[in-house]
């Protein structure tokens, strides 16, 4: 095919231009930008706000300790996962996990929305049961089950790091 | 009572006595015919060289529109674009952590091959849409080659992309492979439109193995070939609503969304609004069928409006004859002569049995057509000269191509038959080229009684000239390799292949 080295070079451009567009145009979790410990930003440009009123503003992750004993608090990253940004707090007593709850979330649709609002009390459940991140994610809210198990995992580092 | 000659009164102007009367007379003459088949055809002159400035009924219609190459590069070029865009917006849904999960990898390919696949297939769609500035440049029958090479790709993305996704989305529930099936059924938007799609990709890619489809008829193959319309069509929500790359990014959503109904627009308008216009507006309709040759035809129609539709010489329609047995099918065949309005001329070799009905056509028979189409025109030209070399049926496109070559252009015209009565419109050819200064050559006989090595003597300057060969598959590839053999270059070879 005579044109075949023009449609390559065309495919590389359009390949080059979307990925330079995802680069400037929003946060660091994408592809190629290393992502795990330090403080994340809240994607500001490629998530709507959620229409449901269960999304709390954002806030950006912190850690918190409290001085009576043995009990700490942190936040975990904002995991962005294809339909919406998740993070959770993570409650600790003397070592042990005592609650998990949602410090933020957006969705992008209503689908997702109801479908986080189901799995969620599921998911806490599992980290509860299992003390750690490593839980098995919910079928049928696959994305949703790792943005939350990514999120409990880094609060748990920044806990252990207190 | 009226005699019939070339500047055929219209319909309206006839009162109905009198089209009875001429059917009759018609067909009276195709009766006389059956004892002398070299009789001339009542309706169409072919041999009647318009003057300059003759605007008048009996001149030829308007020459077709010239092509431009650089449009159909263009489309080229924009077709890799999106494909590189399609790729990047699999790869940018992705980040790091997603890819090192469970069933991460697996997901980022499966997402991947979606995209591609269903970009692919629009490719595809958009290859046989006949829009008339890209088919005036490649031709149909490029097209419809590029169609088939390309067919492979979408059709296994989109198999992968299915398996792949769903082994992802097992391995992370940690669920078997078949429940997961179930799964997608149940809980997610428009997966079961999206597996009903799927389903009907993977039955037209079996029925379009060639080992398949040799054994199906023609007409339940193509029936089945267009449900991939509706294939499409059915896929489309569940992209919207679960590709990662679409969900929470309306910008994207809506590009998309636009792509894909710039592509059914392109579709309606050019591969069935257009024609079916075309064809209601000039009412086509047989008026004789005269035999041209022990088994060829010669069917003349009668138009409205034949004026301003815009030919160029050597090109083809689709004919559909709208009568029993006939009027599911749509066949290619070319003009053999420029329309003179208001008649049409094709001419048609019996094979098979739809060849064969063609030649027991009768006079009222409505008619509807698709096209023009063709690159194989005298705008492919390279050099001024030219050299037509014509294998039996394929002569048709070779003599009305003639019609558009300027005067003494000097053509050399080399028609190859088997035997002597399988040459046909012979005297108009001798006519054509006799007006151009050029010469015809006959080389009648089997394939070991003539070679066509012989090209370079009947042609001294044939490295000079373009070269249109026109004629059965075996007849076009055996000529072109040795024409290119003989140093004509790739470019100015032009070739039109009568499949059967």
């Amino acid at each position: 095919m005579r044109r075949a080295p023009a449609v390559v070079v065309a495919s590389a451009a359009g390949f080059a231009g979307i990925v330079g567009m995802h680069a400037v145009g929003s946060a660091p979790t994408t592809l190629g930008i290393a992502s795990s410990g330090p403080v994340q930003p809240t994607p500001t440009t490629t998530v709507p706000p959620s229409t449901s009123s269960q999304s709390a503003t954002t806030s950006p992750p912190k850690s918190q300790s409290s001085s009576s004993g043995g009990t700490g608090t942190a936040v975990g990253n904002s995991e962005q996962y294809g339909y919406g940004v998740l993070s959770v707090k993570v409650t600790e007593q003397a070592g042990r996990i005592v609650d998990v709850s949602v410090a933020s979330l957006q969705t992008a649709e209503q689908y997702s929305q109801n479908l986080a609002q189901q799995v969620i009390p599921m998911l806490k459940n599992e980290v509860l049961s299992a003390q750690s991140a490593r839980i098995s994610a919910i079928s049928g809210a696959t994305y949703t089950s790792e943005a939350y198990a990514y999120s409990v995992q880094s609060a748990l580092d920044r806990l252990k790091a207190k | 009572m009226r005699r019939l000659d070339p500047s055929f009164p219209r319909r309206s102007e006839m009162g109905r006595p009198c089209q009875v009367f001429t059917r009759f007379w018609v067909r009276l003459g195709m009766e006389l015919r059956k004892f002398n088949p070299v009789m001339a055809s009542l309706t169409f002159d072919p041999t009647h060289v318009p003057q300059r400035g003759k605007a008048r009924r009996g001149a030829t219609s308007k020459p077709g529109p010239v092509p431009r190459p650089k449009v159909a590069e263009a489309a080229t070029i924009l077709a890799g674009l999106g494909l590189g865009v399609c790729v990047g917006l699999a790869v940018t849904a992705e980040s790091w952590s997603q890819l090192s999960a469970t069933g991460g990898l697996a997901m980022f390919l499966g997402n991947l091959t979606g995209l591609a696949g269903s970009y692919l297939a629009l490719i595809m769609v958009l290859l046989i849409s006949r829009v008339p500035m890209v088919e005036r440049v490649l031709g149909q029958d490029k097209l419809l080659a590029l169609h088939r090479r390309l067919a492979p790709w979408p059709i296994s993305l989109i198999i992968a992309h299915a398996l792949l996704l769903t082994v992802a989305y097992a391995e992370v529930a940690r669920s078997g492979f078949l429940h997961q099936i179930r799964t997608f059924l149940s809980s997610y938007p428009d997966m079961v439109t999206a597996t009903i799609a799927l389903v009907v990709l993977v039955a037209i890619a079996i029925t379009s193995i060639y080992s398949v489809r040799r054994r199906i008829r023609r007409e339940r193959w193509w029936a089945m070939h267009l449900l991939m319309y509706l294939a499409l069509a059915l896929a489309f929500a569940h992209e919207i609503a679960l590709g990662p790359s679409f969900v929470g990014h309306p910008l994207t959503r809506l590009v998309w969304s636009l792509v894909w109904a710039g592509t059914a627009g392109v579709v309606l308008v050019y591969r069935f609004a257009l024609p079916i216009y075309r064809s209601l507006r000039h009412r086509l309709e047989v008026v004789e069928v005269h035999e041209e040759g022990p088994d060829t035809v010669s069917v003349i129609c009668r138009g409205r409006h034949l004026e301003s539709l815009a030919v160029s010489g050597g090109q083809f329609f689709e004919w559909r004859f709208l009568t029993r047995g006939m009027w599911w099918q749509a066949h290619p065949f070319s003009l053999s002569a420029r329309p003179r309005p208001p008649f049409l001329r094709l001419t048609v070799k019996g094979i098979g049995d739809y060849s064969s009905a063609v030649a027991r056509l009768q006079p009222g028979t409505r008619v509807m057509i698709e096209g023009p189409y063709g690159a194989f025109t005298t705008h492919a030209r390279r050099r001024p000269k030219v050299v037509l070399i014509a294998g039996g049926v394929g002569v048709t496109a070779i003599r009305s191509l003639l019609e558009d070559l300027p005067r003494d252009c000097d053509p050399v015209v080399i028609v190859r038959a088997s035997n002597a009565e399988d040459v046909i419109l012979s005297s108009e050819v001798a006519e054509l080229v006799r007006h151009r200064k050029g010469r015809v050559h006959e080389l009648v006989g089997s394939r070991s009684e003539v070679r066509m090595d012989r090209l370079s003597e009947l042609v001294p300057d044939l490295r000079h000239r373009d070269v249109y060969v026109a004629g059965p598959e075996g007849f076009v590839n055996r000529v072109v390799a040795t024409v290119s053999r003989l140093g004509v270059p790739k470019d100015s070879v032009h070739f039109e292949v009568y499949s059967l």
